[in-house]
């Protein structure tokens, strides 16, 4: 050791009274170069237990992946063609993409988006029928739910390895870190499809579907029936027409029970447009996100159209509301990501008499007998029939 | 494993007190034996506090079908396994053993434990 370490670690060793003996310098430099470890690597410490984190997390990602690929395989070769077809065409299937529409020119963009969102939809019509030529049309509605939750798990499996491995390369914390802090989300959001897919494979219904089954229950309640559903006003979506307290109810939902959800904003939109000047009311039924510590299947109602598409179809819904100055309201049960996309649970099929409730207090309230009234059951219809 | 953990966790955090607290009388040792008694409190302490995400995965809730018969004034309601081909308001070829009406499938669902807050 050279003089001036020496007096380096005398001088600490003077800082710390009462340590003496063989033992003290040894002591000192283990402390010491604990120290020097720690602020020189701890970063890196903490990115390697990061990176272990998510490496953990990637682990079950692909599991659930590989899984949900399978089930989508053995679920689609049930329908007409061999398992080594079917399993070429998931693949090429599954990072299937559609480009958002250009928002530097706002102009028009929710027509270039549904117009977007219509191809995109003929697409998976085309592949679904050519993959199962045996099946009927509720049945490929569902095989196409099938395959988006195989496409949505394999898409978050692709982001998080891509984020990982681009941060072990290049040593990125703030990358590491933000993938890091966004996995415990991404695992609920990828187990709550992991789950649901059980349902989307067996055509079981989900808790999204509680609008349709609402606005169906309500219109057999006054006589609405399959005979007297008016089918296709817009893209796999019809009505029942029922009267209620002497005013006409148009109960509007999508065609079930395959796996649907139409475009049910188009919809209002026809109706309105067909009744000019009649409509006095536009009520919305739909399921909603509730907020962690909320009662699941607890009912809340508002103001605007409730409904979560992309964009077009809540558009067209407010349009048409404002353009002829009609009222409108929603009424929505709230259930949480994996209620929404899962086999529908029963504290939110116990809330349909509540709705039912709702809904009939607010046609006695705010409309009078002669109106008519667009009663629009928002959802995927997968497992409810007509 | 969960309760296994858990008694280690305990064992080694009272040793780790009891460490802290009778050390060593030699002050070089007693440095070594606080450490030593903090490293094996914390440990026992996480150990104690940890969750115990256990691997194992449960089995879902298994999904019932819930049919009831149509004549408002017949109570009768059966609960039976998911079959496939069933959805909510599919008319049921059977007849209510009851009153010989028609019946219908009411209900589709999956009894979810509640989540502790």
């Amino acid at each position: 050791m050279v003089k001036g370490e020496l007096e380096f670690f005398e001088m600490i060793q003077m800082q710390l009274p009462g340590l003496e003996g063989d033992f003290t310098g040894l002591i000192n430099i283990v402390f010491l170069v604990f120290i020097i470890m720690m602020s020189l690597y701890g970063a890196r410490i903490q990115m390697w237990q990061w990176l272990k984190q998510i490496e953990a997390g990637l682990v079950e990602l692909e599991r659930m992946k590989k899984e949900s690929t399978q089930k989508a395989i053995d679920t689609f070769k049930k329908f007409g063609r061999p398992e080594d077809e079917v399993v070429k065409e998931l693949a090429r299937w599954l990072d299937y993409f559609t480009i958002m529409p250009v928002d530097l020119d706002p102009a028009g963009i929710l027509k270039r988006l549904d117009h977007l969102l219509d191809e995109r939809r003929d697409r998976f019509q085309e592949f679904v029928s050519e993959l199962a030529p045996e099946g009927i049309l509720s049945e490929h509605q569902s095989l196409e739910n099938t395959l988006e939750v195989t496409q949505v798990l394999d898409l978050v499996y692709r982001v998080v390895r891509h984020f990982y491995l681009i941060g072990k390369k290049t040593g990125s914390q703030i990358m590491i870190m933000q993938i890091h802090m966004q996995m415990p989300d991404i695992m609920r959001l990828a187990k709550a499809y992991f789950d649901a897919l059980d349902a989307f494979a067996e055509g079981k219904p989900i808790g999204d579907g509680i609008g349709p089954l609402v606005v169906t229950r309500f219109a057999r309640e006054y006589g609405g029936t399959p005979d007297s559903y008016v089918h296709e006003i817009s893209r796999e979506v019809g009505y029942y027409p029922i009267e209620v307290e002497g005013r006409i109810v148009y109960a509007l939902r999508a065609t079930g029970p395959g796996g649907t959800v139409g475009k049910p904003g188009f919809a209002v939109k026809k109706l309105v447009d067909d009744n000019k000047g009649k409509i006095a009311r536009i009520i919305t039924v739909d399921a909603a996100l509730k907020l962690e510590g909320e009662d699941m299947g607890r009912v809340s109602e508002g103001t605007g159209a409730a409904i979560g598409d992309p964009g077009p179809e809540k558009h067209a819904m407010e349009q048409t509301a404002t353009e002829n100055d009609i009222g409108i309201e929603a009424i929505v049960i709230k259930e949480d990501e994996a209620a929404a996309v899962g086999v529908l649970d029963k504290r939110i099929l116990d809330s349909v008499p509540e709705v039912i409730e709702r809904i009939k207090t607010s046609i006695l309230k705010r409309t009078k007998p002669g109106d008519k009234i667009i009663l629009a059951g928002i959802g995927n219809t997968i497992g409810i029939g007509l | 494993m969960g309760l296994i953990s858990k008694l280690l966790g305990i064992i080694f955090a009272a040793s780790g007190i009891a460490i802290l607290f009778f050390g060593s009388s030699d002050p070089v040792w007693s440095i070594a034996y606080y450490i030593l008694g903090l490293i094996l409190m914390s440990v026992g302490l996480t150990l104690v506090t940890s969750r115990g995400e256990s691997k194992e995965r449960k089995p879902p809730p298994p999904t019932v079908t819930e049919i009831r018969c149509d004549n408002p004034e017949c109570t009768f309601k059966e609960i039976r396994d998911f079959q496939k081909a069933d959805y909510i308001l599919k008319p049921m070829e059977a007849q209510c053993p009851k009153c010989q009406s028609s019946m219908t499938i009411h209900g589709i669902y999956v009894v979810r434990e509640e989540e502790s807050e």
